[in-house]
């Protein structure tokens, strides 16, 4: 793979990402920690023909992006956990009305407004279900600063895969920090877009909802001559209301399956000295580069350890963790909040006697309080 | 080279972040790592805010210095000193504008304090209180011996607008004599 090297912060990154893989709309409404992306994008998308414009809330913010997404434009928006607790209703209907987005979530300390400069990973368990109702959520965890740039392309395209929004969850410390990002060239990355699927046929013919048990809808670009209807109701295959009984279950159970049973397409973990460890570290963004830290002031005495990082936090690497789960004895969860992703680590391995460290002070967790940890479990 | 850890504090508008990132990306044009952190407080202006810049030749993972392991803490406000001292080494070098911090006897014991007027030599020097921070870097960089001179000034000088870039040089210039002076070369 070729690289280049950019010097800068994580927030700046995704907005990069966004502009390099086609992205040409933003609508948003600033708020700490996540605004850099915003004024990232207002210096971008004018550059390259888009548009980025600032809403009057965060409600107008992802409804406009959305609008975007149903005009058959690449699109995003950014924020932070208050503006994700605003925004469920309409991330909701994008859900139920299959129109991809990219929304990146800067976390902060929460609940309502928080710690708002301060670290946290508080937003795991919102991710997964911002918006009531039954559908299959995919959130990516950036890790590093090359991730918050890598992950934002890959959200691109997993939203047109699978024509859904996609959350991009970048903490405060991975947000903020500035340093060196080696990423692929910006050819390899539009070498990767792969467009969401058309319709060619005769307009007529043309049935957007009605698709594979296992697929998303093909939804054509507005204003080409195509006529569906957009809805947050039950729909039927041209997107109009309906309450016929097979018709309303056959979409929710889509819903869920066009992601559960193509999960293989979106799993993406990190393994760090995981083949010998004889103590298992799992943690995701800011909080893993702690863990690497620990590790190495660990294995630098003579304790195997290793760390296990999904990057892809839902759908979960469940199989994954059953196996580290079954080989591994000690298992230590770290996280900025209190265990929500330590629910889906003990659901997925079968074991209750799996250790969490937790902080959420709004400080970050620093590699000797997890190396005390660690030492207190040997 | 070791690791380099500094520590630079102030409240919240005076630029000590733009500082960090020079240094990072100076350390990084070298062929080595530099990474900078930021936290501050929601308050507007007048909070206290704390940059933390890492620098190394081998792949840095966790971005925060470690409390009681920082070599160099520069402060120019007295709330984010009493906040942040403790994370300075024993022994450890702080330079304090002593118009604005003021070290009590103990402190004094446990690190070697320096005192520079650096808001003074920024405003009435230099003529632009702006440059602060980059007299801060130049004291910084003067004691640490944490980059050559060039690189960082070069990068500094990429990083400010080419009408200030005279006035920015200067505030170099003075950052560094002052430090020399200071440790009595």
């Amino acid at each position: 793979m070729a690289t280049r090297e950019v010097i800068s912060s994580g927030n700046e990154l995704s907005a990069l990402a966004a502009a390099d893989a086609g992205c040409r709309f933003f609508g948003g409404y600033p708020i700490t920690p996540s605004s850099e992306v915003m004024h990232e994008m207002s210096d971008l998308m004018p550059e390259l023909g888009g548009v980025c414009i600032q809403m009057e809330d965060e409600i107008a913010g992802v409804a406009a992006a959305i609008g975007a997404g149903m005009a058959g434009v690449r699109t995003m928006t950014a924020t932070s956990g208050p503006g994700i607790s605003l925004k469920a209703e309409n991330l909701g209907l994008a859900q139920m009305a299959e129109v991809p987005l990219v929304v990146v979530n800067v976390m902060r300390g929460g609940p309502s407004t928080g710690l708002p400069t301060r670290v946290s990973q508080g937003d795991v368990a919102q991710a997964k279900n911002p918006s009531h109702g039954d559908y299959k959520s995919i959130t990516v965890c950036a890790g590093s600063l090359a991730e918050c740039y890598t992950e934002t392309v890959r959200a691109f395209n997993l939203a047109d895969r699978f024509m859904q929004p996609v959350f991009v969850l970048l903490d405060e410390t991975i947000g903020h920090m500035h340093g060196k990002a080696d990423l692929p060239t910006v050819e390899e990355v539009k070498a990767g877009i792969v467009p969401r699927k058309s319709f060619d046929g005769a307009p007529e013919d043309y049935r957007p909802y009605e698709c594979a048990h296992d697929q998303p809808a093909v939804l054509n670009p507005m204003f080409k001559g195509y006529r569906y209807h957009f809805t947050g109701l039950h729909h039927d295959a041209k997107g109009f209301p309906t309450e016929e009984i097979e018709t309303c279950r056959k979409l929710i159970q889509r819903l869920e399956d066009k992601v559960e049973l193509h999960k293989d397409e979106i799993e993406y973990n990190e393994e760090y000295m995981v083949d010998d460890a004889e103590f298992l570290i799992i943690a995701y963004g800011s909080v893993a580069l702690s863990a690497k830290e620990t590790i190495r002031h660990l294995r630098a005495e003579g304790i195997k350890a290793g760390l296990f990082r999904p990057i892809t936090l839902w759908p979960s690497p469940q199989d994954r963790m059953r196996e580290l789960g079954q080989k591994i004895q000690k298992i230590l969860v770290v996280e900025l909040n209190i265990g929500q992703y330590y629910d889906e680590v003990q659901r997925s391995t079968g074991r209750l006697d799996i250790e969490g460290l937790f902080k959420v002070n709004g400080r970050p967790i620093s590699p000797y309080e997890i190396v005390n940890k660690v030492k207190e479990m040997m | 080279m070791a690791r380099n850890l500094m520590r630079f504090t102030g409240v919240g508008g005076q630029g000590v972040l733009l500082a960090g990132e020079i240094f990072a990306a100076a350390k990084i044009k070298t062929g080595g790592h530099g990474l900078k952190t930021a936290t501050y407080t929601s308050q507007v202006r007048g909070g206290p805010t704390v940059v933390d810049i890492t620098l190394d030749d081998n792949e840095i993972f966790y971005p925060y210095a470690n409390d009681g392991e920082i070599d160099f803490m520069l402060s120019v406000a007295q709330v984010s000193y009493n906040s942040f001292k403790n994370g300075v080494t024993l022994g450890g070098t702080i330079v304090v504008d002593p118009n604005l911090v003021h070290p009590t006897d103990e402190d004094r014991n446990k690190w070697k304090i320096y005192e520079i007027p650096i808001i003074t030599i920024a405003k009435e020097e230099v003529g632009n209180v702006i440059t602060q921070s980059v007299v801060a870097l130049a004291i910084a960089n003067t004691m640490q011996k944490a980059l050559e001179k060039d690189v960082l000034v070069k990068t500094m000088l990429s990083k400010v607008p080419e009408k200030v870039h005279a006035a920015n040089i200067k505030a170099y210039e003075l950052g560094e004599k002052y430090a020399n002076e200071a440790m009595g070369l």
